[in-house]
C-alpha cells in the first residue's frame, strides 16, 4: 500500500509514522491545542494506528513532566508504534523543519528588524501576545483555583500563597527561577498529600 | 561563547519547567545577566516562536538562533527534546505516581509558580517595549478575545501585525 500523504495509509512503516509527523510539525500554528487535535486526527481518526484509550493515557502521562509535553506525546506515540526508531523518526519528523523554518524566520528578522515598520509591527504583535499570555495564564491557572476555592480555606490559601508568595520573592530577591519552581511544587505536594489524609480520614 | 554553559543554562530552564512559555522566567534570568541577550531579543523571539510552525516552545530555537547563531539554535533544540524523556519514567511508574494527591500537588504548585513569574517577566519585556496607549489597548483587547475565544490566536497576532503596519 502507498505510504504517501496524499492516501493515510492504515498500514503502518516507520516512513509513514516520520511523514505523519513531518505533516503535524508543519502545519501546527497556534500552540499546543491545535498541535493535540493534529495528532488525534492523524493517528487515531485518519490512521487507526493508536485508540482513543491508549491516547488518553498518553495524555495523562504527559503531563506530569518536564519541558514541552507535546514532545512527550511524540516520544510515547513514536515508542508504542516502532520502538526507539519510531522516537527518533517522530521528533525528526516534528521539530527538524519547524526548527528549521524558525531559524529561517528568526535570521530574516534579524536582516528587517531595522525597518521601522518591521519593528513597529513587532511592538504591536508582541503586545497582542502579551495579552494571550495573560489569558493563557489565566487559563492554566483557573482549574487549580476553583478546584481549590472548593475543597476550602486551607487549599485555597495554600494557592494564594504560592501565586503571590513566589512573585513578591521573585521580585524583590531574584533568585534562581528553578529553585522556586521546586519550593511550589513541594509546597503544593506537601500541602495535597496532607488534605488527601485528612479527607480520608473524614470518610 | 562557552557552550557547555550553554546548553547547561538552556537545558536547566527546559528541565525545571513546563509548557511553551515555561523556561521564559529562567532563561530571561540567566540570558540577562550573562549579557548573552538583550530584552529586544527576548521580544524578536516571543514574536518568532508565534509565527513559526510546529509545538510551542520554539521560541527558545529562536532566541538562541539570535544569541548564538546555528550552532546555538542546535543546541537549544536538543536542551528541548532531552527533558520530555522523563515521561518514560513516568511511564515506568504510572499507576504508582499518577493517581497520589502529591504527584498532583505538585504539578499544581509548579504551574502557579511559573504563571506568577511569567506574567512579571513578560510585563517587564512588554515595558521595555515601550508603553503607550495604544499598546495597552491591544493587550487589553487582545487577552479579551482571547479568553473569549471567539478570535482565534493566530487571527488576533495578524490582527496586530497589520495595526502595527499601519501605525508604523
Amino acid at each position: 500500500m502507498n505510504s504517501s500523504t496524499a492516501t493515510e495509509s492504515k498500514l503502518f512503516t516507520i516512513k509513514g509514522l516520520f511523514l505523519a509527523w513531518l505533516r503535524i510539525g508543519l502545519t501546527s500554528f497556534g500552540g499546543g491545542t491545535v498541535t493535540q487535535y493534529l495528532i488525534q486526527e492523524s493517528f487515531i481518526y485518519k490512521r487507526q494506528w493508536i485508540t482513543g484509550e491508549e491516547y488518553a493515557k498518553i495524555m495523562a502521562m504527559s503531563q506530569i513532566v518536564p519541558g514541552i509535553n507535546i514532545i512527550a506525546y511524540t516520544i510515547l506515540i513514536g515508542k508504542r508504534l516502532g520502538g526507539w526508531t519510531g522516537i527518533g523518526v517522530s521528533l525528526l519528523g516534528l521539530i527538524l523543519p519547524s526548527a528549521a523554518i524558525t531559524v529561517g524566520i528568526s535570521s530574516i528578522y534579524a536582516s528587517f528588524s531595522e525597518v521601522p515598520k518591521v519593528q513597529a509591527s513587532l511592538r504591536t504583535v508582541f503586545a497582542a501576545i502579551f495579552g494571550i499570555a495573560i489569558a493563557t495564564s489565566w487559563r492554566n491557572v483557573q482549574p487549580i483555583i476553583t478546584n481549590n476555592r472548593n475543597r476550602g480555606v486551607l487549599a485555597m490559601g495554600v494557592t494564594l500563597v504560592i501565586l503571590i508568595g513566589s512573585a513578591l520573592v521573585y521580585v524583590c530577591f531574584n533568585p534562581p527561577v528553578f529553585l522556586l519552581y521546586l519550593f511550589g511544587g513541594l509546597c503544593g505536594a506537601l500541602a495535597y498529600s496532607y488534605m488527601a489524609k485528612k479527607e480520608r480520614r473524614m470518610d | 561563547m562557552d557552550w557547555i554553559l550553554f546548553f547547561t543554562v538552556v537545558l536547566k530552564a527546559v528541565l525545571f519547567s513546563t509548557g511553551g512559555f515555561g523556561p521564559l522566567p529562567s532563561l530571561h534570568h540567566d540570558f540577562i545577566s550573562h549579557g548573552w541577550a538583550s530584552e529586544k531579543q527576548f521580544t524578536e523571539a516571543l514574536s518568532v516562536g508565534q509565527v513559526t510552525p510546529g509545538p510551542n516552545g520554539l521560541w527558545v530555537v529562536s532566541l538562541c538562533y539570535l544569541v548564538a547563531g546555528v550552532p546555538g539554535a542546535l543546541l537549544a533544540s536538543i536542551a528541548l527534546l532531552l527533558p520530555p524523556f522523563c515521561v518514560l519514567i513516568v511511564q515506568y511508574f504510572h499507576t504508582r505516581i499518577a493517581s497520589k494527591a502529591a504527584t498532583q500537588g505538585l504539578l499544581d504548585g509548579v504551574v502557579l509558580v511559573i504563571v506568577s513569574f511569567s506574567i512579571i517577566v513578560l510585563t517587564g519585556i512588554f515595558r521595555s517595549n515601550g508603553l503607550d496607549i495604544a499598546m495597552i489597548a491591544i493587550a487589553v483587547l487582545s487577552a479579551a478575545l482571547a479568553i473569549s475565544r471567539r478570535v482565534s490566536a493566530n487571527m488576533i497576532l495578524v490582527l496586530a501585525a497589520l495595526f502595527g503596519l499601519i501605525l508604523g
